[in-house]
């Protein structure tokens, strides 16, 4: 049985950027899983809910950019930070094996979940034998 | 930078110290590349971010994807403890994975506070993958207000 080999998500590379208005941009940490079916990208960002983030296909690359918040505790001062809270921003380039009409993604406990369907004729099919 | 003095022992910096304590679960996070978050660089996992009054500290942890039953947080002394496990689910049957950049393990950190905190005021909440922990100070560590009497 041959066993096509797919290309799947490659990422364009953003480093940490400071933007225009000098506000952070981040890098959200993500992990990639494939299977029969489907690609499955879990992006961390920490601080974004549904309504702060923002997934977006234009030709092959996918963008997914999120703005994390924090509520400052009111009355208190800053005495440690070890991390910065700012927007989050990754591009990915698809290869045509995905469908882009067909991503789902949600956004749970600061991640996001995005499920990418492979196209039906990448998809491993099971070659019956004949006898 | 708000520093606290306590005698005998030294400035109070809030990652002091008990950096030295880290279990070594750190070890479990593994990963490459530069880019991402600082956690890994840092090798402490969750990152904290600290705020104090007198009435006490709120630490926020950046936890993503965390299953707040997985977490455990206790409070003894002047000793702030978070304990878990995050990403622990193995990949299902089937599953290729292609990246893995996000934590995933068991961690431990200790937190040294420049009191000694009221165990049962500690609350905590979870949302959208932060950790919010509010330590209030033991009532006899508060800064109290000492009235001059007029002679």
């Amino acid at each position: 049985m041959t066993d096509t080999k797919v290309t799947k998500v490659e990422e364009d590379s953003v480093q940490t950027v400071r933007g225009p208005e000098n506000d952070t941009t981040y890098l959200p940490d993500v992990d990639i899983r494939e299977d029969d079916g489907s690609i499955r990208v879990f992006a961390d960002m920490p601080g974004v809910d549904q309504n702060t983030v923002s997934v977006t296909v234009e030709k092959n690359v996918l963008t997914v950019e999120g703005e994390a918040r924090v509520d400052t505790p009111e009355g208190y001062r800053l005495v440690g930070q070890e991390y910065g809270v700012g927007r989050y921003r990754r591009d990915f380039t698809l290869s045509d094996a995905v469908d882009p009409d067909g991503i789902k993604a949600r956004v749970r406990h600061g991640v996001l979940e995005l499920t990418l369907p492979k196209r039906e004729h990448v998809k491993t099919r099971k070659v019956e034998i004949e006898a | 930078m708000f520093e606290l003095m306590r005698w005998p022992r030294s400035t109070w910096s809030v990652f002091d110290e008990l950096e030295a304590l880290q279990e070594d679960a750190n070890r479990a996070f593994s990963g490459y590349g530069r880019r991402g978050r600082s956690w890994r660089r840092r090798g402490s996992y969750p990152l904290l971010n600290v705020w104090s009054s007198k009435e006490g500290v709120v630490l926020d942890a950046e936890m993503p994807g965390v299953d707040p039953k997985d977490v455990d947080i206790s409070v003894m002394g002047d000793e702030l403890t978070l304990r878990g496990r995050v990403n622990t689910a193995e990949p299902a049957e089937g599953e290729t994975v292609h990246r893995r950049e996000r934590p995933s393990g068991e961690f431990v950190r200790r937190l040294q506070l420049p009191f000694r905190a009221d165990a049962s005021g500690v609350k905590a909440n979870y949302r959208n993958g932060v950790l919010r922990v509010s330590v209030p100070r033991s009532e006899e560590e508060k800064p109290k207000r000492i009235a001059i009497e007029a002679s």
